[in-house]
């Protein structure tokens, strides 16, 4: 009797146990659902649109909307990029689909920031976008970048501190030079200054410059960024590697890629040492413990 | 049955300076490991979290040189003793006594090997185990080329003058894996060997007291006990 009536018991508090879960899972399910809408609803409003909260406390909320975009006062197929522009028509094809970031005309940042501008002009990036004009095909990180892709006109903030701006712009950088960004973090640099917040040590800028994007590829180039922080730096020191990645070794000059190959060759050997120590002793304690405990059961006995 | 009251018989096994020196580098070597371990790991948010209770990088940077100073000091003070030892108390380094690797080490080695797998007895050690003279010499030797490692990482400006700059990179590597290596095996191995063994556990306390009772030393250092009771008979 009493046993049925347990039984019984145990059966009612799993069903019920059993409708809890599922009504979890199904409000669990119904809120990826709303987020899962969420996101493609976002998805498809156009880069073209300003989010005029998020507008209101960037560093450019000062500004009206014609100091970049011209009064935009005229009628017809203006294509967006002259400052006295007409609107785009709104009854083309490709309204609102174009890239932004590809048809604004970024001269115009160039009114303010100006030093800014003049750095960009002779730095890296702004090689590659003549490289690109010329032969018209991208590069491996895909368009050389110019303000916009780098910056947020209508959404970055001003007086960030060192950290913050340092972070962001590892991210930054990082979305085109992945495999730079990885092996950064994997440097004491990286780990000091993105992960520990710690501002003596240096970001990508704090090498690379802020605007120039300087290769470092050249000696003299790298000593002197190294100086910037290493005031008692000699010429090997520039041979130490930051970037130490096996995967992009090959953009790399020979002698750079053989370093890091050697790098990586002591790297291996070492650990697989310490793998080969670790596995004999390890096996060698384990059946000792085992050999004793099996001892000491016995003379129990 | 009556109970065994009087307390069992004891024998000097570690001097004071040993003892007082083996507490220098579990506290130096735990800092060390924290605060080494954190900065390579420093991408987790329990990284970043431990490091900020530390009082920010440089404070857990500071930390990491001041012990690795602080155990050294210890290290320099264990090598005078030996001069110490040898010159002033005119003791042998050699004999079945020395921390020295032996042949006879080799040959536990593979007894206790077979003893594992229940094939002989178990080897009869001298005052110290092949294991205990390998932690003897890891901690040792181990520091010295942390010590360099260290030494190269910390000043890259002096150190890029007498070797390659890509040295520097081998040099962290080293000592990373080296860290690796020292803290998995102290943790496993020697903590498994010292406190671990079934007649042990729960705590081996003779490097602390100084002190190791009849039945321990009978079990584990048999060649040195009866090496004593022959002198004093």
């Amino acid at each position: 009797m009493q046993t049925g009536t347990i039984k019984i018991k145990i059966k009612l508090k799993t069903r019920w146990l059993c409708m809890v879960l599922t009504t979890g899972c199904f409000f669990l399910a119904l809120l990826w659902f709303s987020n899962a809408r969420a996101g493609t609803e976002n998805a498809s409003l156009s880069t073209w649109f300003v989010d005029m909260s998020k507008y209101a406390v960037s560093a450019h909320a000062s500004l009206k909307c014609e100091e970049c975009h011209g009064s935009m006062t005229g009628k017809g197929s203006g294509k967006g990029m002259e400052l006295k522009s007409k609107h785009p028509d709104t009854k083309a094809k490709d309204f609102l689909k174009t890239q932004t970031k590809r048809s604004f005309n970024y001269q115009t940042c160039r009114k303010c920031h100006k030093t800014a501008y003049a750095r960009f002009l002779k730095g890296e990036h702004a090689k590659a976008a003549l490289k690109e004009k010329k032969t018209g095909q991208l590069s491996e990180t895909g368009y050389a970048p110019t303000c916009g892709d780098c910056h947020s006109a209508h959404y970055s903030k001003s007086h960030l501190s060192r950290i913050q701006t340092g972070k962001m712009m590892t991210q930054t950088c990082g979305t085109c030079h992945m495999d730079q960004k990885l092996s950064f973090l994997e440097n004491y640099h990286g780990k000091a200054s993105v992960n520990l917040a710690y501002e003596k040590a240096a970001f990508c800028s704090d090498c690379h410059g802020a605007h120039t994007m300087t290769s470092l590829k050249e000696k003299d180039v790298a000593l002197n960024a190294c100086r910037r922080c290493h005031s008692d730096a000699t010429p090997e020191f520039a041979n130490i590697i930051i970037h130490d990645s096996i995967k992009n070794a090959d953009l790399k000059s020979d002698i750079k890629k053989s370093r890091i190959k050697w790098v990586h060759l002591m790297r291996v050997l070492s650990l697989s040492f310490v793998v080969a120590v670790l596995v004999f002793f390890y096996m060698h304690t384990g059946l000792l413990m085992l050999r004793k405990l099996h001892e000491k059961l016995r003379r129990h006995k | 049955m009556e109970a065994d009251l009087t307390p069992p018989r004891t024998f000097q096994r570690f001097h004071i300076l040993h003892r007082i020196l083996h507490m220098v580098i579990i506290f130096n070597f735990t800092f060390l490991a924290i605060s080494g371990f954190l900065l390579h790991f420093s991408g987790f948010a329990w990284a970043r979290f431990l490091v900020s209770l530390m009082g920010g990088a440089a404070a857990a940077g500071w930390l990491h040189r001041f012990c690795a100073v602080f155990l050294y000091f210890g290290i320099l003070i264990h090598v005078l003793w030996l001069f110490y030892y040898k010159w002033v108390l005119k003791k042998n380094f050699c004999g079945p006594d020395s921390i020295l690797p032996a042949k006879k080490d080799i040959k536990d080695l593979f007894q206790n090997l077979r003893y594992v797998f229940n094939k002989g007895t178990p080897p009869l050690f001298d005052r110290y185990s092949y294991l205990q003279k390998l932690d003897y010499w890891g901690e040792l030797l181990g520091m010295q080329s942390m010590g360099v490692t260290g030494l190269i990482l910390c000043f890259p400006e002096f150190f890029a003058g007498l070797i390659p700059g890509f040295f520097i990179n081998i040099a962290g590597y080293f000592h990373f894996y080296e860290a690796v290596l020292a803290v998995l095996y102290i943790g496993v191995v020697h903590m498994s060997d010292t406190h671990l063994a079934p007649d042990i556990f729960p705590m081996e306390k003779s490097i602390f007291t100084g002190q190791i009772d009849e039945q321990r030393f009978k079990e584990d250092h048999p060649g040195e006990w009866n090496r004593q009771q022959t002198i004093n008979d």
